[in-house]
């Protein structure tokens, strides 16, 4: 039953998008509209539907989970192939970060199927203590966790961006990108029709940006907040602000920028690049040291060539290229996988991203949509500058691979954020049906 | 796709959804479409890595990753003739630093601090080593396993020794990290040359360079055959060097040195340098001495002795203590360094190849080999020395070293009495077209082609203006070895062909050369070169020379038994090496033994003995006598006696312990000797000499007959300088036997003990044996 419901979907997904949104509301939004008698009924049903937060709507989009467990898997191999070394070296045990990884993947997808199920509408419909909505609840969480890291979360080298509980620890700034984004749509979706007003449109987001942004760079997390920045562009463009508040912001950016290089030192940001662009000649020690494993990212890209060196067979991993689980587990990849390999994997990720916003497109509501291409757009970004740092397209900055790079909080984030995109596709194609 | 989703919006806005809709639709193209254009993007930057740069990336990849260890050979070994290891090399280790890896000052210091004083290098050498930017600097060479596991201990501990220089963070712990601390120092195996004998037969094996390359003596002839071919590995290793489970690993075996097995026997060495030792000492000579042993009918040198040498372990070291001091005294740097390594080459240099010598007496056999191959003189030819002779009008008269001349001699008399208006006739007979002809034939004007570096060509007169040109005068001289100069090498081989019948034979010092696994590579040949004179005149001189050595001027050179044929040396340096204003002598003997089927021919030689007899009968006919001694029983040459010997010789003590005092009184009467009883016993519990030891016939025998005589010595006087009757008499006084064994039968002058075996002063007890040599002090050419 549900394989044939599927396969229409699919079909219809691409023969004819102008059907989808014809025969609306029939089953979803039609409370049926009785007599007086059953006012309280109603009500009474509006309680049900209220606390109806389960939805299973016309299934979900099976092409996305399939990308979705396909990256998850080829991920922690190839996380795995590329770690086991340097594991090895580093905790005397090479299963050390598969075995890590794997354990928050497998609860990652647990928690992405259930997620699925809930209604995503309900996000931005319940309240709390009939006061907050969940949006500007999560914002306040993720505020409150960004403070609480500064106090608490000092690591060995100054760096505060973890919290640690027992055994566990997380980011915050992983919530703090899902809240920005689970805010803005629900912010931009109700608002929709004044996006275009400066105050509405700009001022009020900007107060919330500029605020995470404060305190990402007080860990200090830089690129986290590049991220974010990027982030709130896309969600606020989606949201429809006008283009000409974007080259204003874009400006404000600047002068931040030129704020922060002064206040913290000259040519502070120029030391940050750490010899970017200039990785393979290097003149000191300093710089040697510092290009030191963008340098071996490129040797490891470069040796794959167009057939790789085959699975397992990557030198760089022997301890020249350094923590090769985290952001630079994609060079590995290029190494044993060579140019067909990692081409492969780049198209998943792009037709994940493309299937993950096409599919939120075709959700019955704003908040749904903007919400699901929020998400999406979100992952394909931190894919691109991550390949981009790998390849010294930009400078070694500190951005993970979605699905790849080892990190409990990430790939646990990043499997309920496409949970619900997942519950997103639960309710595109609705019309059509 | 992206017209598709176009023409969705498109069409979307014609239908219904107004303003916020369809304006997410166009952005979300946009942002899908710029996203898209990123991942194509991403793509062509990994392609253009991959396909364009993907050559030189993965170069520059594998020159990180490969490295090419090399693998070195093992050095040969240098054994005797017998296998007794002369040289050999030992696993040691080179101390690598790669100053890269240094992080920073603090660091830095400590690591040349505590490296300096592990390696005993000098502190700030090894900081300038430190600031190189490089990943190979070797810091120190060749040192032993101990001192190895030292420095490896020392670099784990680093982290934790000076971690606390570092500031803490929040947690209290350092903030020093340096990943690479496991590169910064590294071992590299090696081998070092070592030479268990130390300053023995140095000159002849040479010694080896910081790189194991040969520099002197053997190890530099047979650099080649001894140095093997090094291999190497190409590996894949990660950062800390340590290998890659990878494939493409190439390895090129090492192939180990070839070994050499010298002709040199390390005992017979042994005991040449021995007694060059001691006549070095006894005779205070100035420039060194040598003795050169060679088998006759081989041409194998059995061994090679240059005294005044040095310890291959440590060449540079001046081994003489007082030219070391003196050098250590010059202020001027300069000329320090130069006065040193002048010291360092005249030690190492082979003075028994490199260095020539005017030949002097010993020249003789030459002369008189010439004039009997020629038939000019027979063994009854009869020449007249008045004690001095002018050899052709015109001349100044030359002398004889006996100025009251030699009379009428036959043949071997003027041999024996190396006189010279004898040789000065003999070279008239001969003229200077045969005089040069046998000094070819013999095989003086070449070198002899040894395998050994560095072999010095012969001086021969070029008073005409080419070589061989002589004058008369110098025919005169040079028929009694003066005014030219050979090499020893040279002088032995000569004297080896008239030992072995006339045939010049090519020297050697490797017999063998042998692979790593001990197969046999190269055994060495003998080779004759040319037969010098005939058999007759050979066998004509071995009867001369043993005449000679036995009654002649070379007697001191007899040894009892072993019918040595000789013929001493002393010549006229025609220089003042050391400087005293006296000009410098060289005392040299050469013969050979057994005279009736030689064996061995021997030329020992000291140059510039500034004892007052400087000759060569009394300063080399010693040594000679003393390695033929004792060489001879080692090469298991039976000793034959003459009656005459047979008196004198020794014989051994029987056992009388046991035995009642009237017993053993008997017993010892029966044997020949007279006893002495010391103590009140009944019963002899010792006696001096013991069981089985040497006793001269006649001696005297203690016995001891209680525990209290037992312990009853007598102090050793001296006994040199004496006559054979003062000695004799002397040690009667104390109850002392003398062996007096080795002494020449007959002796037409006057023979004075020179060393004896016990040094006075000693406490021996009473009966001991003392072995006192003597030599007739006749100041003999």
């Amino acid at each position: 039953m549900r394989n044939s419901a599927i396969n229409t979907k699919i079909q219809l997904s691409s023969a004819a998008p102008d059907l989808t949104r014809q025969p609306n509301n029939q089953k979803v939004r039609t409370p049926t509209p009785n007599n007086k008698k059953n006012s309280v009924k109603n009500k009474r049903k509006n309680l049900k539907d209220r606390l109806k937060i389960f939805r299973v709507g016309f299934g979900i989009d099976t092409p996305l989970l399939i990308f979705t467990l396909a990256l998850v898997i080829i991920g922690l191999i190839m996380m795995f192939s590329a770690s086991y070394v340097f594991a090895y070296a580093q905790q005397g045990d090479s299963y050390y970060y598969l075995e890590r990884q794997s354990i928050f993947a497998i609860v990652g997808v647990i928690v992405m199927i259930a997620v699925s199920y809930f209604d995503y509408k309900k996000l931005a419909q319940t309240r709390i203590f009939n006061r907050f909505g969940i949006p500007i609840s999560i914002v306040l969480l993720a505020i409150l966790l960004l403070v609480i890291v500064l106090i608490v979360g000092k690591d060995s080298e100054g760096v505060s961006r973890w919290i640690r509980l027992g055994p566990l620890s997380f980011q915050p700034s992983e919530i703090a990108k899902f809240a920005l984004i689970l805010f803005l749509a629900d912010y931009t979706s109700k608002k929709a029709k004044k996006m275009d007003n400066f105050k509405t449109g700009v001022l009020v987001p900007l107060i919330l940006v500029v605020a995470f942004c404060a305190l990402l760079v007080l860990e200090p997390h830089y690129s986290c907040t590049i991220i974010i920045i990027m982030l709130a562009a896309i969600m606020l463009f989606l949201g429809g602000v006008k283009i000409r508040y974007f080259i204003f912001m874009a400006g404000l950016l600047g002068v931040a920028i030129i704020v922060v290089n002064f206040t913290v030192g000259f040519n502070y940001f120029a030391e940050r690049l750490g010899g970017w662009g200039n990785t393979l000649e290097f003149e000191s020690y300093q710089q040697w040291q510092d290009t030191w494993q963008t340098r071996n990212s490129l040797y490891a890209i470069g040796s794959g060539g167009i057939w790789g060196l085959g699975l397992g067979q990557s030198r760089q991993k022997y301890l020249y290229l350094p923590e090769p689980q985290n952001d630079f587990v994609f060079s590995i990849v290029c190494e044993e996988l060579g140019f067909v390999g990692s081409t492969i994997i780049i198209l998943l990720f792009a037709i994940l991203v493309w299937r993950g916003i096409t599919v939120s497109m075709r959700a019955e509501d704003l908040f749904g949509r903007i919400l699901g291409t929020g998400i999406m757009a979100q992952i394909g970004l931190q894919v691109i500058l991550n390949l981009f740092v790998i390849t010294d397209s930009l400078p070694n900055t500190g951005i993970s691979l979605p699905f790849f790079s080892y990190g409990g909080t990430s790939i646990l984030m990043l499997l309920f954020q496409m949970g619900i995109v997942l519950s997103i596709s639960r309710n595109s194609f609705s019309e059509k049906v | 796709m992206n017209n598709k989703e176009l023409n969705n919006g498109n069409v979307k806005k014609k239908k219904h959804i107004k303003g916020p809709k369809i304006r997410l639709w166009h952005r979300t193209f946009v942002v899908l479409s710029v996203i898209m254009i990123l991942f194509l993007a991403v793509i062509a930057r990994i392609g253009y890595l991959q396909i364009v740069q993907g050559e030189s990336l993965q170069k520059s990849a594998i020159n990180q990753q490969v490295r090419e260890l090399e693998i070195s050979a093992k050095r040969g070994s240098i054994y005797d003739t017998n296998g007794e290891v002369l040289a050999q090399s030992a696993t040691v280790w080179n101390i690598i630093l790669a100053p890269i890896y240094i992080k920073d000052d603090i660091e830095r210091e400590y690591i040349v601090e505590n490296l300096a004083k592990i390696l005993d290098l000098d502190k700030d050498d090894l900081m300038e080593n430190s600031k190189k930017k490089s990943y190979y600097v070797t810091i120190k060479r060749g040192v032993n396993k101990d001192v190895k596991d030292e420095v490896l201990t020392f670099v784990n501990g680093i982290k934790d020794a000076i971690k606390d220089s570092y500031p803490k963070n929040s947690k209290g712990d350092s903030t020093y990290s340096n990943t690479n601390i496991g590169s910064l120092i590294v071992t590299e195996e090696a081998y070092e040359r070592y030479y268990p004998y130390q300053d023995f037969a140095s000159v002849v094996l040479g010694f080896t360079g910081s790189d194991d390359q040969g520099l002197y003596g053997l190890e530099y002839q047979y650099d080649d055959v001894l140095s093997g071919v090094n291999g190497k590995i190409l590996t894949t290793t990660d950062t800390h060097g340590v290998q890659t489970p990878f494939s493409y690993e190439q390895k090129v075996e090492a192939i180990d040195g070839y070994s050499l097995v010298l002709s040199i026997d390390e005992t017979l060495q042994h005991i040449c340098e021995k007694y060059l030792e001691q006549g070095i000492i006894d005779n205070k000579v100035a420039n060194r001495a040598v003795a050169i042993m060679m088998d006759v009918n081989t041409g194998a040198v059995l061994a090679m002795a240059v005294k005044g040498d040095y310890d291959p372990n440590n060449p540079y070291k001046i081994m003489d203590e007082e030219l070391a001091a003196k050098i250590e005294e010059i202020k001027n740097d300069d000329e320090r360094a130069e006065a040193r390594y002048a010291a360092q080459s005249a030690q190492w240099r082979n003075k028994a190849i490199s260095d020539v010598y005017i030949p002097g007496s010993v020249y003789k056999v030459v002369t008189t080999s010439a004039c009997l191959e020629e038939g000019l003189v027979t063994k009854d030819t009869t020449f007249t020395c008045s004690g001095s002779y002018v050899p052709f009008p015109g001349s100044a008269s030359i002398g004889c070293h006996n100025r009251n001349g030699h009379g009428t001699q036959n043949l071997k008399q003027a041999l024996s009495n190396s006189c010279n208006p004898a040789y000065m006739q003999m070279g008239n007979l001969l003229g200077v077209d045969n005089f040069f002809k046998y000094y070819k034939a013999f095989g003086f004007s070449s070198k002899t082609g040894i395998d050994l570096p560095g072999e010095a060509k012969d001086i021969f007169f070029t008073t005409l203006g080419y070589y061989g040109g002589m004058s008369l005068s110098d025919l005169a001289v040079g028929s009694f070895g003066q005014n030219f100069s050979i090499t020893p090498i040279q002088m032995i081989t000569a004297m080896s062909a008239i030992a072995n019948g006339g045939k010049i034979l090519q020297p050697y010092v490797v017999r063998q050369i042998l692979d790593s696994d001990g197969n046999v590579v190269k055994t060495t040949e003998t080779v004759v070169k040319r037969q010098a004179v005939s058999e007759n005149t050979t066998s004509q001189l071995a009867e001369m020379m043993q005449y000679n050595a036995t009654y002649g001027t070379a007697k001191n050179g007899y040894v009892a038994g072993y019918r040595v044929a000789g013929k001493t040396g002393t010549s006229e340096a025609k220089r003042d090496a050391n400087g005293d204003g006296i000009k410098d002598y060289i005392a040299s003997y050469c013969g050979f033994a057994p005279a009736d089927d030689p064996k061995i021919a021997l030329l020992v030689y000291f140059d510039t003995p500034l004892s007052a007899n400087y000759y060569g009968s009394a300063v080399a006919a010693p040594a000679f006598a003393g390695i033929i001694s004792e060489a001879l029983p080692y090469l298991g040459v039976e000793a034959k006696y003459t009656e005459e010997e047979l008196a004198l010789l020794d014989t051994v003590a029987n056992n009388y312990i046991g035995m009642s005092v009237a017993q053993a009184k008997n017993k010892i009467s029966e044997d020949g000797f007279a006893v002495i009883v010391k103590g009140e016993g009944a019963n002899v519990i010792d006696q001096v000499p013991a069981n089985g030891e040497k006793i001269p016939k006649g001696g005297t025998i203690v016995l001891y007959t209680d525990e209290v005589s037992t312990d009853d010595t007598v102090v050793v006087p001296n006994l040199t300088n004496m006559t054979l009757s003062n000695v004799n008499r002397v040690a009667a006084l104390y109850n002392l036997n003398i062996s007096i064994s080795g002494m020449p039968s007959s002796s037409s002058g006057e023979l004075l003990s020179y060393s004896q075996s016990i040094e006075e002063g000693t406490s021996v007890k009473e009966g001991t044996v003392i072995l006192i040599s003597f030599k007739e002090n006749d100041e003999v050419m």
